[in-house]
């Protein structure tokens, strides 16, 4: 992420020119003096989030990996079991689902909503009255300030099979009732489906930045050598976005990856294991069956595969951003 | 020179601000520091005895009269009534056991069926001792009880809960649908075939917004009433020895006095049994003939509005649901309720719930009073004055409870256990949540799709039974 | 709570209500262009606003008529009824405070925490600066489940469990909002700095009067962020709080379902929309803010 600052125009950024010397003498005592203010200064403005950090992060992190090697159900005293709970956690049919569930889910929800958010975008910034501007932008934001919870409580009944609004529209072009809920295609479809439309105004907001720092030459440029349309696109704003579209896809996919209020309100996981995800697997083995040890296991394998994938995206990006 | 005064000036007044928004921000906090730390929750951190059940505030609430009726009764020992929301059983027992690892458990829980074995195996003190000391009590409740709701709260020859409501799986019928497609109330020993004929004549009387056959995948209502009336199930069931004391000092001269054991067991998976492939495969010939829907998982809130709004023809619920209805507007002969269709047997499938005391409990004997006063007719009248439920005491099921919101044959409620003996609780071990799981996530892929799927899925089942009853708790 | 208008993050360009250049092809191809782009749009937004409007009218139907097909988005004959049953169910008051207490003291605190750390990344020079920053960012890729056991254990030994401030103080901290602050006091003019420290000025006045006066902005955006994050938030509450007096509104709501799901849809869906009435005053008042918020992550 490159940040540059402008200057404020007509100021030249060097001291004024008038005091010479003696400024020059204390400014380098001051400078030394300044360096000791400043790391005292640091690490006071540093306490409060570095402090909260390690005891509600860091700890906590280091403490799930410990627990990891323990069975423990809180009732009892907790023993150490070495590997086991990683060796019954790699076996365990539900677990391996979940994973590739989420995988399948970050995938399919985050290609879906980073294409639909850039797309929607792209629209959106091109010619239009600007009230109309407005009103798209604040629309397609709009359901991020709702809660998942409720969010998927009434897109419940919408997706009933009998009797919800989404298959009586299908019904009107005379697409048959679709199982939405209780078939495993059905409520993955659903998952992902709710999920996309209450989070890809985020990503939509940030092509919308991302537009907006363009520079207006680079289009008038590419019009010279005539491209227009979708070429100009193509050739113009995917490259000069792709810092954006970087940063939107890194967050989109640390986000998809800890899914759990959609499929834990919508499905609960089901029908069959079809959208039970990773973290809702720690939630049950944890807080359905006191498996302390084995959530953690399960915690920190995921833990390791978030941090795989957003490193090598990091990589790949250094190939394929494109910075001005 | 202007200029710099203003500058000062307004540098003034903002600092003002902020310090009046910092003030603000302290003051509130303090302020509202009791709600932050939960001080101000009535009888937090007192010795009172706190008793957790599930519901709303509301429901807490219409426990008042009883708790005053009991401080009435021991002055010396004060109650608070702890209402724990949830979605369904698992729910609220993944509530408790939070509390339990939160270090502030309960005293006292009501827990169903579908938790007693969980209970009983890592939590509960048992109830034998106190039965006994207070027999002349007990005789009373014991006679206006039906034993099977007793038995299933036996473990392994303890007594830990006593059954305070129930509901049987009986079906529920929608009288005007019924009359639409040209039938009868059905008779008391109408067989699956019969249920099936009645569902297809509703069928081809309604062919669009309307489902003859609802049905909810959780334990109770869902695939477990069929599988126990082509008697199976999906666990093996066996009994454990043990619970003489109870049955000949209580239940002597009851018909099925030889029945009854030391408590239910459920060790084995038998999700491969060709009866319950047979209960599965009939399921899935109502999803697939369209008669019924494909079971949904997560609940489903929308039944008695559907019920209510004449969309659904039958569906397996108790007696919990006639003030439901009532409320959603239904009127006492807008429908009916019949025992559950005959297969191989017609033994029922129920639930019931009642009071356990936590081993960690303070005062176990105060606890006990609470069990023993919350068992009497007068407390029990209080707690269930409308049909929210099924009371324990068969002379409570009776004309008033049900007049003016029906059904008709209220009595087919309680005539389910005196009619067939035999029926059990929800299959519930220890392992519960696993099991639960293990079940619901795999019924549904059984009965909505083709034979090799449902194959497929109760190996599926099989095996994650497999895992779950290997778990330790 | 000011919102930012003209003064936006770092960088930013004050380009984001026009739209891109338009060239001259696409002025005399206008027409169909536009209106298909329009329709697109239209289409899009009705997807997006369509099922809010629905439950909106759903709530207002009594409870036999809920079901109702074909649907309907526009409450014509609106029937209270099931809002009043939701006061019955909720003790709606008390969740809406809860929730306040519990967002408004973690914006707050987050607010605090993360200006001043995000100053001390920014603009202070200290050993290992580079590596803490990178710490604090990699804690954004932790999931809150993984480290919910820990922490429920952690504020069971404070003697905190089942309390609103259990779910306070672990969401002071912020990675994301330190973040956008050293962002935000990046894009500050360095001068600024330099003008201070050659007047002499040690680092704790360049801050005092320079640099927090500045602020402000900054902060506005992390105690709106952090407001619609908490506010919304489920898990932690679902994990931290048992009493139904220390329920926040999505748990709340998600209870209304009923025990077994006997709840009743309107009333359901009319709980949703109450909740939704705090998130849409915070919508019509910090949605530029929001939206700076958020289009702040890409540096430029």
């Amino acid at each position: 992420m490159s940040t540059t600052t402008r200057r404020p125009a007509g100021q030249s950024g060097k001291g004024a020119a008038g005091k010479a010397m003696p400024a020059a003498t204390a400014g380098r005592n001051a400078t030394a003096k300044s360096r000791q203010g400043q790391r005292w200064l640091a690490w006071i403005f540093l306490a409060p989030t570095i402090l909260g950090m390690g005891l509600f992060t860091l700890i906590p992190i280091v403490a799930s990996v410990v627990l990891a090697f323990f069975r423990w159900d809180i009732i009892s005293a907790p023993t150490f079991v070495g590997f086991d709970n990683f060796s019954e956690v790699v076996q365990d049919p539900t677990v391996r689902v979940s994973f590739l569930n989420t995988i399948l889910f970050v995938v399919v929800a985050v290609a879906l909503q980073l294409g639909l958010a850039l797309a929607l975008a792209i629209m959106v910034q091109e010619k239009m009255p600007s009230w109309l501007r407005v009103f798209f932008r604040s629309a397609f934001f709009f359901p991020l300030i709702l809660s998942a919870a409720s969010v998927s409580i009434f897109m419940r009944y919408l997706f009933n099979e009998q009797f919800g609004v989404v298959n009586w529209f299908l019904s009107l072009v005379g697409i048959p009732a679709v199982p939405w809920l209780t078939t495993p295609g059905g409520s993955a479809a659903v998952v992902i489906l709710v999920y996309v439309w209450q989070n890809f105004g985020f990503s939509f907001l940030l092509f919308i930045g991302g537009l907006a720092s363009i520079p207006v030459e680079t289009y008038e440029a590419a019009a010279i050598d005539g491209a227009t349309g979708w070429r100009k696109h193509l050739h113009v704003t995917l490259p000069l976005l792709s810092p954006t579209t970087l940063v939107a896809s890194v967050m989109a996919i640390i986000s998809a990856l800890q899914v759990f209020d959609q499929p834990y309100v919508l499905t609960r996981g089901g029908p069959g294991d079809s959208t039970r995800t990773a973290v809702m697997v720690i939630f049950e083995s944890a807080f359905q069956r006191l498996e302390f040890g084995q959530a953690s296991a399960i915690g920190v394998l995921l833990t390791l595969i978030i941090m795989a994938i957003t490193a090598a995206q990091f990589r790949l990006s250094k190939r394929f951003v494109f910075y001005q | 020179m202007t200029g710099a005064t203003n500058g000062h000036l307004r540098e003034i007044t903002r600092r003002t601000a902020l310090g009046a928004l910092g003030a603000g921000i302290i003051g509130a906090t303090v302020a509202s520091w009791p709600r932050l730390s939960g001080t101000d929750i009535p009888g937090r951190g007192d010795n009172s005895l706190s008793i957790a059940i599930m519901g709303t505030a509301a429901d807490a609430a219409a426990r008042q009269r009883a708790i005053d009726a009991f401080t009435r009764l021991h002055p010396e020992i004060k109650v608070k009534v702890q209402a724990i929301q949830a979605v369904d059983w698992k729910d609220f027992f993944t509530k408790i056991l939070t509390m339990v690892a939160a270090g502030t458990p309960p005293d006292v829980v009501y827990v169903a069926t579908e938790g007693a074995q969980l209970f009983a195996e890592k939590l509960a003190h048992p109830l034998d001792e106190y039965v006994r000391r207070d027999a002349a009590d007990m005789a009373e409740f014991f006679d206006d009880v039906h034993p099977s709701l007793v038995e299933a709260f036996m473990y392994k020859g303890s007594l830990y809960q006593l059954p305070m409501d129930w509901n049987a799986a009986n079906m529920y019928y929608n009288t005007t649908a019924f009359a639409q497609a040209g039938l009868e109330r059905p008779a008391d020993d109408w067989t699956h075939v019969d249920f099936r004929n009645s569902l297809a004549a509703m069928r081809k009387a309604r062919t669009s917004d309307f489902t003859p056959y609802y049905w909810t995948n959780r334990l109770f209502g869902g695939v477990v009433p069929w599988l126990y009336a082509n008697d199976t199930s999906f666990l093996k069931e066996t009994r454990s020895a043990g619970g003489e004391w109870l049955w000949d000092g209580f239940y002597a001269n009851d018909p099925s006095r030889g029945l009854r054991s030391g408590g239910y067991q459920w060790l084995e998976p038998n999700a491969n049994d060709d009866r319950v492939f047979e209960s599965f495969d009939y399921l899935r010939g109502l999803v697939k003939d369209g008669l019924g829907v494909r079971p949904e998982e997560g609940g489903g809130s929308s039944l008695v509005g559907l019920f209510a709004s004449n969309r659904i023809g039958t569906t397996p619920a108790g007696g919990y649901w006639v003030q439901g209805l009532h409320e959603a507007g239904m009127g006492e002969s807008d429908f009916d309720v019949q025992f559950f269709p005959r297969w191989k047997t017609q033994r029922h499938q129920f639930g019931t719930a009642g009071y356990a005391i936590m081993k960690t409990a303070k005062d176990k004997d105060a606890a006990w009073e609470w069990i023993k006063f919350s068992s009497s007719r007068e407390a029990m009248e209080l707690i269930f004055p409308n049909p929210i439920t099924t009371p324990a005491r068969r002379s409570m099921v009776n004309e008033q409870l049900y007049a003016g919101k029906g059904p008709a044959h209220w009595k087919v409620f309680y005539d389910t256990l005196d009619r067939f003996p035999t029926s059990g609780p929800i299959p519930a071990p220890p392992q519960q949540a696993a099991v639960e799981t293990a079940l619901m996530k795999n019924v549904s892929l059984a009965v909505s799709g083709d034979e090799r799927q449902l194959k497929q899925a109760l190996a599926s089942m099989q095996r994650d039974l497999e895992l779950a009853l290997r778990r330790q708790s | 709570m000011t919102t930012t208008t003209d003064h936006g993050l770092a960088g930013h360009s004050p380009r984001l209500s026009e739209g891109l250049p338009e060239t001259a092809s696409n002025r005399r191809r206008f027409n169909w262009n536009f209106a298909f782009r329009i329709v697109l749009l239209l289409l899009a937004a009705a997807l997006t606003l369509g099922p809010v409007l629905w439950t909106l009218s759903t709530s207002l139907r009594s409870p036999s008529e809920s079901f109702k097909l074909p649907p309907s988005f526009i409450p014509w004959n609106p029937d209270f009824t099931s809002y009043g049953e939701v006061f019955q169910q909720l003790n709606i008051f008390l969740l809406v405070l809860n929730s306040a207490l519990v967002t408004g003291l973690i914006a707050v605190g987050q607010m605090v925490s993360a200006a001043l750390a995000g100053y001390a990344f920014a603009h202070l020079k200290f050993r290992g600066r580079g590596a803490l920053f990178s710490i604090v960012l990699a804690t954004m890729m932790v999931p809150v489940q993984v480290t919910i056991v820990p922490v429920f254990m952690l504020i069971r030994g404070m003697g905190l469990s089942d309390t609103l401030l259990a779910l306070i103080l672990p969401a002071i901290p912020t990675a994301f909002g330190t973040f956008l602050m050293r962002q935000y006091f990046m894009g500050l003019p360095a001068e600024l700095a330099e003008a201070a420290s050659i007047d002499g000025a040690s680092p704790w006045r360049t801050f005092r009067s320079v640099y927090a006066p500045l602020a402000m902005p900054g902060m506005a955006i992390v105690g709106i962020l952090a407001f619609n994050f908490h506010w919304n938030e489920f898990f932690r509450p679902l994990i931290l709080t048992i009493s139904e007096q220390n329920f926040t509104l999505p748990l709340g709501l998600v209870s209304l379902q009923g025990n077994l799901g006997t709840g009743s849809i309107s009333v359901v869906l009319a709980g949703v929309v109450l909740s939704m009435i705090p998130a849409l005053v915070v919508f019509m008042f910090g949605q530029r803010a929001l939206q700076d918020g958020l289009t702040a992550g890409t540096g430029k």
